[in-house]
C-alpha cells in the first residue's frame, strides 16, 4: 500500500501544490479512513443506510399506482423497441395492480395497502418516480445502481463516501454491507473498492455464521493462545523491522493485526442484539417469522451508524415477481414494512434521523405488461429499465413530497425523469459530497468516482 | 504548443496590440491574429460553453440572450445591457459572469472555464471582441489546418474523426510518444564501464540527478528475488545454501546460473501465465447472472503455461492467440489459443436481446485487444472519438470488424499428449453419478404448516434442476473440447446453451458493422470495413503533409483472414507499440513498475515513461533477439539495476529526492501476490504438489463462502467442495477454479483483482480481513500443522527444528534474538497444548440449505448431499499430532504470518 499511495501522493502533488498536497499526507498519516470535512459543510446527512430490494421491486404496486391498467387488464398491449428486452417479444397483455392502494400522512402519499407500518411514517419519506435505469439483467442493473457502471469492477457508492468523509470509527470498516445468506446476484462486486485502495471496500457482516470471516481463529484457539502467538509475532517482526528501517509499510501491516485483534473482541458486541430492549426488538420485528432477518438488518444499520459507520446496505432479495406478483410482492412487502418503518422511527427518537440518509430503492422497476401464463393465474411482471420505485428519508431530503411521475401505464419516467448517474450525484450532494471533486487518480489520470457525473436532481433536496 | 511558446506568442501579441501608433502593415497583422484568436479559440469555446443555452433552442434562450453573433452580444439579454464593452474586459458582464463574479456561467461547476480558456477571452474583448467573417473564419481555417506543426501542437492523419474540430485537432508531441518509431539509439556506454546497455542508460539520469545508487544486494536476498521473480515460489534452503557459497567463489556465474536454471524451470511458465491471465482476464466461468462454467477454458490457461515455458517467440504468441484457427486450424495448440478471444464474461438469457448480446461481446474483445497488445483502452472510442488520444469512433470499429465474423464454438479437439488428463475418468464418474442424482432433497423444518410444506416444492425442484444444469456443463470439463471460435455468419444465440456447437456450415454473409452513435445500437451510422488503427506510426513530418504510414496493412473483408491480418500488423517490427508493449510488462513483472507506469494506457492519460530510450532500446533489443521473453528477463536481470539492494546508504535524501524511485536508484521491496503467498505457505509446509495443468483443483476455501448460496438465475449452485485428496487441491494456484463470482476470500483480500477487467498491475494493500484470513483461516492453520509435522519428522531436537523453521520460511538461520524468542514461546506452547488437547471435528455429510423462493416470496430449506466429503481425505489436523508438535505449528503460523515472509527484499 505504502509503496502505491507514496506514488499516488507524489503524483498529485505538482498538480494540487504543496498546501494541499501536505494536508493530505497529514491525513494519510491519520489512516486512510480518517474523518474528512465535506466539500460542503452545510450538508445534513452524515451517514447513509441504503436498503436495497434486490430483484426489481415494482413501482405499479408499491408507490406508483396506475388505474389506467385497470381499464386495460388483459387487453393486448404492443411494444416498439426491439433492443429493450426479448421478454418484450410474443404476444403481451396489461396486467392490474393485484393490490388497493392508500394514501399515507398529512403529504397523501400513494402506497399499496400492505405498507402498513411504513404509512406512519409517510412524511418522512421523499418519493421519486421518476427514475430511470438503463439495464434490464440483475446483476448489470445492480451494478449500475451501486457502482454507476453496468459491467462491474468500479467503486460502489458506499466505497465514494467512505473515501470523501472518510469514517467515524477507526475500529470498524467505514463501509459495511448486510447481505442475506445468500448474497445477491453479482456477488462482492456489487460493494466493491474498484480502483480504489482497498480500505474503501464494503465489509459484508455476515447474516449467518462469522459475522466477519475468519473474524475468529479455529475452535479450539483461546483468546489467550492468540494473544501468545500475536506477541511472539510482533517480537518476530519488530526485530524484522529493525533490520529494514526505511520500510515504512511493516508499521502498517503490524498495526493491522492489533486492530484485528480488537476486532474479534468489539464485533460479536455490536451484532449481539440482546443488548437492545424489549421493545426495540418488537418494534423491529426481530424474530418475527415474516420480518425477523430484516428486521435484524434495519437494527443492525441502526447500531453501526450510532458507532459512526459512514455506508451501511443491507440488502433483500426475492422481488423478481414474474409470476404469482400477488403472493410474491405481497410476502416481501409484509417482510420489510415493519423493519424500515421502525428504522426511521427509532433513527428519528434518538435524533439521528437528520444526519442520515435512508436510500430504500432496487435495481429497476416493473413492466405493466406480461404474456398471460398459467391461463392467467399467474400474473406477474417482467423487467422494466425505464421505471423503477424509489424513495430517500432523514437528512436534508425533500420529505413529505412525491416527485416525478409515469406516464399513465407506468411503462416509463416522463416527468423530473433522470437517469442513475444524476442520482448518485444528489445522494452525493446530500452527504456533502461534489461529484466533480469526489476523483481518484488512478491509470493515469483523476477518474470521477460518479463516473461521467451528473446534474444534482434539486426537487429531491429539501 | 508548449508552455513557454505559446507565452511568447501571447506576450508579443497582447504587446503590439498595446502600442498605439501602429503602422498600416502591423495594424493588417494584428487584426490577422485577433481574427485567427477568434476564429481557432473563442468561437469554438462559446459554441461547447455558451450556444446551447444562448442562442441554439430558439424557443427557450435563457435570459433571452442570444450570444451566436456580435450584434447578439452587444445588444445583450433581459438586462438590455452589452454583454460585451469591446476593448474593457474587466467592465464586460460576459467576461464577469465566466469569472462567476455576481452571474455564473455556465453555471455547471464542472463546466466552468479554465484560466487559460478565461485569458483568451480577456484577450479576445481586449482587442475589440472582433468577429470576423465566416469566410474569413473559412480561410483562417484552412490556413491553420494545412499546418502541420503550430503554436498548439501537431496534427496526427487518422482515418477522421465524427467532427472536423477532431480530425484537426492538435496533440502535444509528449502526449505521442508511443505512436512514434522506435527510436533507435546506442546505449551511452560511458555512463557504464562494466558494458550492460540497460545500466547504461540509468545511470545516466543518476549521474543527472547526482543520486548513487545502493551497492550489489546479498546471495540471500538476490536468490529470493530472482526466484519469486521468475517462479512465484521462495527458494529451498539447499539452493540459497549452495547459491551463497558458490557465489563466495565465483558471484559472476553463480548468478548466471540461478537465472538459466529459474528460466529452465517448468514453475516460470506458470508465473508468467499468472501475469498474462491478469491481463486478459481468465476465468472458469462466464460470469454475469449464471456464472455458467467455462469447462474447457482451462486448455487455454495451459497453453499460455506451456507457451512461456517454451519461449515461443512474442509475436507468434499474438498470432496464435488472435487468429490461431485461422492461420492454421490443423494445429490443435492454435484453436485452444483463440480461447483468447472468448475470455471476456459474456451471457446470453432467455432475456436479452440477441444483437445486444453479440454488440457487448464485439466491444469487449475490441476493448481487450487494444488494452492487451497495444496499451490502449479503446472503450472510450465506442461512443465518441477519444477525448485524448488520436483515435477516432471509426478506427474502433473498424477494428470491431476485424472481430465481426468471430463465432464462438466449442469444439472438438482431442486431448494433446502433453495435456494433463490424468483423474479425468475419476471426475467424469462423479459427474454422472451427480447428474444422475445430484443429491437434493426437500427438507421442512419442524413447525411447518402443511400449507408452508406444499409450497417450497416448486423451489426444490428449481435448485435440482438449476445443479443438474450445472452437472451437464461440467460433464464436459472431460470431454475433449476446446473453448474456441471459427469464422461465420452471424448464429443464433441460444439461452442457457450447454455448447456452442461448431456448425457444418459456415458459408454467409459477415456480420455488417456500423459506427454506431453513442454506442446505441439503435443509432447506427456509417458502415465500416476493418482495419487498424489508423494513427500509428505518427512520425513527425519534415515538412507538410507526408507522413510514413502503417495504414499499408489492408485488412480483408473476406469472411477468413480479418484476424491474420489484425495480428500480422499488431506484430509488424516496424508497429511501434507491441515491442514497447510487452517489454514494459516484462520489466514491471520485475521492477513492480514499467518504465511507462501504466502497462495498459500509453496513451495521454497514461504515465510517460521514466526512460523512454530504454524503453525504446529495449523494444529493439528485443525485437533483434527474435521477440524472445526468456532472453529478456536475462538481460534485465544481469543488469545493476535489477540486483540492487534496497537499503540506501542516504535513505532520507533519497526518499525526497525520488519517493517513486523512478531513477532506480535502489531496489523497491514487494509483497507477494494472493497466488505467491498460498503456494510459498504449500511450499514450505512441504505440501506442494506441483503436477502442472488439467481440469481446475479446487483448494480449501473458508467454508461458510463455500456452502453460501450462490444466485444464479432464479437458483443458486451447489455448495462448493474442495478437491478430494490433499494431492489433488494442494497444487499450485494458478490451477485453482476461478469463478467469476466465487473468489478464494484468502485470495481476494491480498488484492486478487476480479476477471471482469484487464487488470495492469496487481495492488499490494494492508488491510485488517488480511489478518483474520492469514491469522484465523483454516488453510494457514493446517500449513502450519503440516510445516510443524514435517519439522518433527526431521529432527528431535528442538534447536534444529527452530534453525529448519526458519531455514524453510526465509532461507537463513534464525538470529541469537530470534532463536530465544521462539525457544521461549515454543516453551509456553507445549505446556499450553499440553492442558488443551484438540477436539476433532468431523466434516459435515450434508448441509441444510436455505434461500427465499421469488415466485412465492417464501423461504424454503433443502438438504444437499455433499459428496466430496462423504470421502475427503484431510489435511494435517491438531488431534493427529502432540502437544509439542502443536507448538511448533504456532511458531510455523507466525513465521508465515511475518514480515519476512510475505515481503521479497
Amino acid at each position: 500500500m505504502a509503496l502505491h499511495r507514496r506514488e499516488f501522493f507524489h503524483g498529485l502533488g505538482a498538480v494540487l501544490g504543496t498546501a494541499a498536497f501536505n494536508a493530505m499526507l497529514q491525513a494519510e498519516e491519520a489512516g486512510p479512513l480518517a474523518s474528512k470535512q465535506p466539500h460542503f459543510p452545510a450538508a445534513k446527512a452524515k451517514a447513509c443506510i441504503m436498503l436495497t430490494m434486490a430483484g426489481g421491486p415494482s413501482h405499479i404496486d408499491t408507490f406508483d399506482p396506475k388505474p389506467k391498467l385497470a381499464e386495460l387488464h388483459e387487453k393486448e398491449f404492443q411494444r416498439k423497441d426491439k433492443f429493450v428486452s426479448s421478454m418484450a417479444s410474443g404476444k403481451r397483455y396489461f396486467v392490474r395492480s393485484p393490490f388497493k392502494f392508500q394514501q399515507a400522512g398529512d403529504s397523501g402519499a400513494w402506497m399499496c395497502e400492505h405498507f402498513k407500518h411504513l404509512a406512519g411514517v409517510a412524511d418522512d419519506l421523499c418519493i421519486y418516480r421518476g427514475l430511470r435505469a438503463e439495464s434490464i439483467n440483475h446483476p448489470t442493473a445492480l451494478y449500475h445502481i451501486n457502482t454507476g457502471n453496468r459491467f462491474g469492477g468500479d467503486p460502489a457508492l458506499g466505497a465514494w463516501t467512505t473515501y470523501g468523509l472518510g469514517s467515524l470509527n477507526q475500529d470498524l470498516p467505514g463501509y459495511i454491507v448486510l447481505p442475506e445468506i445468500s448474497y445477491p446476484q453479482g456477488g462482492a462486486a456489487n460493494w466493491s473498492n474498484g480502483f480504489l485502495p482497498a480500505n474503501f471496500q464494503g465489509t459484508p457482516l455476515r447474516a449467518k455464521g462469522s459475522p466477519i470471516l475468519d473474524l475468529t481463529p479455529p475452535k479450539g484457539v483461546t483468546r489467550e493462545h492468540q494473544r501468545s502467538n500475536l506477541d511472539f509475532l510482533s517480537g518476530l517482526n519488530k526485530l524484522h523491522k529493525d533490520r529494514h528501517p526505511k520500510h515504512r509499510e511493516l508499521a502498517a501491516r503490524m498495526e493491522s493485526y492489533e486492530l484485528a485483534f480488537r476486532m474479534q473482541a468489539q464485533v460479536p458486541e455490536l451484532i449481539d442484539l440482546r443488548q437492545e430492549d424489549q421493545k426495540t426488538l418488537d418494534m423491529y420485528g426481530v424474530g418475527g417469522k415474516h420480518t425477523g432477518s430484516f428486521a435484524r438488518s434495519c437494527l443492525l444499520a441502526r447500531r453501526l451508524v450510532e458507532r459512526g459507520v459512514r455506508f451501511v446496505q443491507a440488502y433483500t432479495a426475492g422481488w423478481d415477481s414474474h409470476d404469482y406478483l400477488e403472493r410474491s410482492h405481497r410476502n416481501r412487502i409484509q417482510a420489510v414494512d415493519q423493519p424500515i418503518a421502525a428504522l426511521i422511527k427509532d433513527l428519528k427518537q434518538r435524533g439521528l434521523l437528520d444526519q442520515t440518509l435512508v436510500i430504500w430503492s432496487g435495481e429497476f422497476g416493473r413492466s405493466p405488461d406480461n404474456g398471460i401464463r398459467g391461463g392467467g393465474v399467474r400474473y406477474g411482471r417482467d423487467h422494466n429499465a425505464e421505471a423503477m420505485p424509489f424513495w430517500m428519508a432523514g437528512g436534508g431530503v425533500n420529505a413529505g413530497h412525491t416527485i416525478g411521475a409515469t406516464d399513465d401505464i407506468g411503462q416509463k419516467a416522463v416527468e423530473v425523469a433522470h437517469p442513475i448517474r444524476d442520482l448518485h450525484v444528489t445522494l452525493l450532494r446530500l452527504l456533502g459530497l461534489d461529484d466533480n471533486k469526489l476523483t481518484y487518480f488512478h491509470g493515469g489520470r483523476f477518474k470521477q468516482l460518479s463516473q461521467t457525473g451528473g446534474e444534482v436532481i434539486e426537487e429531491l433536496i429539501a | 504548443m508548449n508552455r513557454s511558446t505559446r507565452t511568447c506568442f501571447i506576450l508579443c501579441f497582447l504587446i503590439a496590440s498595446s502600442v498605439t501608433a501602429l503602422r498600416g502593415e502591423d495594424r493588417a497583422a494584428n487584426r490577422e491574429l485577433a481574427d485567427r484568436h477568434f476564429t481557432i479559440r473563442i468561437l469554438p469555446l462559446l459554441k461547447t460553453k455558451c450556444f446551447s443555452c444562448h442562442g441554439e433552442a430558439p424557443k427557450d434562450v435563457k435570459g433571452d440572450f442570444d450570444i451566436r453573433s456580435r450584434d447578439g452580444i452587444l445588444k445583450g439579454g433581459e438586462s438590455e445591457n452589452a454583454a460585451i464593452i469591446p476593448g474593457k474586459p474587466a467592465e464586460s458582464p460576459l467576461f464577469q459572469a465566466i469569472l462567476w463574479d455576481g452571474l455564473e456561467m455556465p453555471p455547471k461547476e464542472n463546466d466552468r472555464l479554465n484560466k487559460e480558456q478565461i485569458g483568451w477571452i480577456r484577450q479576445w474583448i481586449a482587442t475589440g471582441a472582433p468577429w470576423p467573417s465566416e469566410d474569413v473564419q473559412r480561410r483562417i481555417h484552412q490556413e491553420y489546418r494545412s499546418e502541420a506543426i503550430n503554436e498548439d501542437g501537431e496534427l496526427v492523419n487518422t482515418s477522421g474523426g465524427v467532427s472536423d474540430d477532431w480530425t484537426f485537432r492538435r496533440y502535444q508531441a509528449a502526449d505521442l510518444w508511443a505512436y512514434r518509431p522506435l527510436k533507435h539509439v546506442d546505449p551511452p556506454m560511458s555512463f557504464e564501464p562494466a558494458g550492460h546497455a540497460v545500466d547504461a542508460f540509468i545511470n545516466r539520469r543518476l549521474r543527472t540527478a547526482k543520486l548513487k545508487a545502493t551497492s550489489r544486494a546479498d546471495a540471500l536476498t538476490l536468490i529470493r528475488r530472482a526466484t519469486f521473480d521468475l517462479t512465484g515460489l521462495p527458494p529451498t534452503w539447499g539452493e540459497v545454501c549452495a547459491f551463497e557459497e558458490e557465489t563466495k567463489r565465483k558471484p559472476k556465474t553463480a548468478y548466471s546460473k540461478l537465472i538459466d536454471r529459474l528460466l529452465a524451470s517448468d514453475r516460470y511458465g506458470e508465473q508468467m501465465a499468472r501475469h498474462w491471465l491478469d491481463v486478459v482476464r481468465y476465468a472458469d466461468s462466464a460470469g454475469f447472472a449464471n456464472d455458467f462454467s467455462r469447462p474447457n477454458a482451462w486448455r487455454y490457461r495451459d497453453y499460455v503455461i506451456r507457451s512461456f515455458n517454451s519461449d515461443t517467440p512474442y509475436t507468434q504468441f499474438v498470432k496464435e492467440q488472435l487468429a490461431g484457427d485461422e492461420i492454421d486450424a490443423k494445429n490443435p495448440e492454435n484453436l485452444i489459443a483463440v480461447g483468447y478471444l472468448r475470455m471476456g464474461p459474456w451471457e446470453h438469457t432467455g432475456m436479452s436481446v440477441a444483437a445486444v448480446t453479440r454488440q457487448q461481446y464485439l466491444d469487449d474483445i475490441t476493448n481487450n485487444v487494444g488494452e492487451t497488445f497495444l496499451a490502449h483502452s479503446l472503450r472510450c472510442c465506442k461512443c465518441h472519438d477519444h477525448k485524448f488520444d488520436p483515435l477516432p469512433t471509426r478506427d474502433y470499429y473498424r477494428m470491431q470488424a476485424v472481430f465481426a465474423t468471430v463465432q464462438f464454438a466449442d469444439r472438438n479437439l482431442k486431448f494433446l499428449p502433453k495435456e494433463n488428463t490424468a483423474r479425468m475418468e475419476e471426475g467424469s464418474k462423479r459427474i454422472a453419478r451427480l447428474i444422475k442424482d445430484p443429491g437434493i432433497k426437500q427438507h421442512i423444518p419442524k413447525g411447518t404448516s402443511p400449507e408452508d410444506a406444499a409450497k417450497v416444492h416448486l423451489g426444490v425442484n428449481k435448485v435440482k434442476r438449476k445443479q443438474l444444469q450445472t452437472y451437464q456443463r461440467l460433464a464436459n470439463q472431460f470431454k475433449p473440447l476446446a473453448l474456441s471460435v471459427y469464422n461465420g455468419p452471424p448464429t443464433r444465440y441460444i439461452s442457457n446453451t450447454l455448447r456452442h456447437p461448431f456448425p457444418g456450415k459456415r458459408s454467409g454473409l459477415p456480420q455488417e458493422i456500423f459506427i454506431l452513435t453513442g454506442g446505441a445500437l439503435a443509432s447506427p451510422t456509417e458502415k465500416v470495413t476493418p482495419g487498424v488503427l489508423s494513427a500509428l506510426p505518427a512520425v513527425l513530418p519534415k515538412s507538410g503533409k507526408n507522413r510514413v504510414q502503417l495504414s499499408t496493412t489492408k485488412i480483408p473483408t473476406s469472411m477468413n483472414g480479418r484476424r491474420t491480418k489484425l495480428a500480422e500488423w499488431i506484430t509488424r517490427p516496424d508497429n511501434p507499440l507491441p515491442a514497447r508493449v510487452i517489454v514494459n510488462r516484462v520489466w514491471q513483472w520485475h521492477f513492480g513498475k514499467g518504465l511507462a507506469a501504466n502497462a495498459n494506457n500509453f496513451g495521454k492519460t497514461g504515465a510517460k515513461p521514466t526512460h523512454p530510450e530504454l524503453l525504446d532500446w529495449l523494444a529493439s533489443w528485443f525485437i533483434d533477439s527474435g521477440w524472445s521473453i526468456k532472453k529478456l528477463h536475462r538481460l534485465i536481470m544481469t543488469s545493476d539495476a535489477y540486483t540492487r539492494s534496497g537499503t540506501h546508504p542516504n535513505g532520507s535524501t533519497i526518499e525526497k529526492v525520488d519517493p517513486d524511485n523512478a531513477l532506480l536508484a535502489r531496489f523497491l521491496p514487494r509483497r507477494l501476490t494472493a497466488e505467491e503467498l498460498r503456494d510459498s505457505m504449500l511450499m514450505v509446509s512441504g505440501e506442494l504438489n506441483v503436477e502442472m495443468g488439467g481440469v481446475p483443483i479446487r483448494p480449501v476455501i473458508n467454508r461458510e463462502v463455500a456452502f453460501q448460496p450462490r444466485h444464479v438465475m432464479g437458483s443458486v449452485t451447489p455448495c462448493y467442495q474442495p478437491s478430494r485428496t490433499p494431492a489433488e487441491r494442494n497444487r499450485r494456484t494458478i490451477y485453482a477454479l476461478k469463478m467469476r463470482t466465487l473468489r478464494n476470500p484468502m485470495l481476494e483480500v491480498f488484492d486478487l483483482p476480479g476477471s471482469d477487467m484487464s487488470c495492469e498491475r496487481r495492488d499490494a494493500s494492508v488491510v485488517t480481513p488480511q489478518v483474520f484470513s492469514l491469522f484465523n483461516g483454516e488453510a494457514p492453520y493446517d500449513r502450519s500443522l503440516a510445516m510443524a509435522k514435517r519439522l518433527s519428522q526431521q529432527s528431535d531436537d528442538i534447536n534444529q527444528q527452530v534453525a529448519l523453521a526458519f531455514g524453510w520460511a526465509f532461507g537463513r538461520k534464525p538470529t541469537d534474538a530470534e532463536r530465544k524468542l521462539t525457544l521461549q514461546h515454543l516453551a509456553k506452547m507445549s505446556a499450553f497444548h499440553a492442558k488443551h488437547p484438540p477436539k476433532k471435528t468431523e466434516l459435515p455429510g450434508s448441509v441444510i440449505r436455505t434461500m427465499v423462493e421469488e415466485m412465492t416470496g417464501v423461504t424454503f430449506h433443502w438438504e444437499e448431499q455433499l459428496d466430496i466429503y462423504q470421502k475427503y481425505v484431510a489435511d494435517v489436523k491438531p488431534w493427529d499430532l502432540d502437544p509439542s508438535t502443536r507448538a511448533l505449528a504456532d511458531l510455523c503460523l507466525a513465521l508465515m504470518n511475518s514480515n519476512e515472509f510475505v515481503y521479497v527484499y
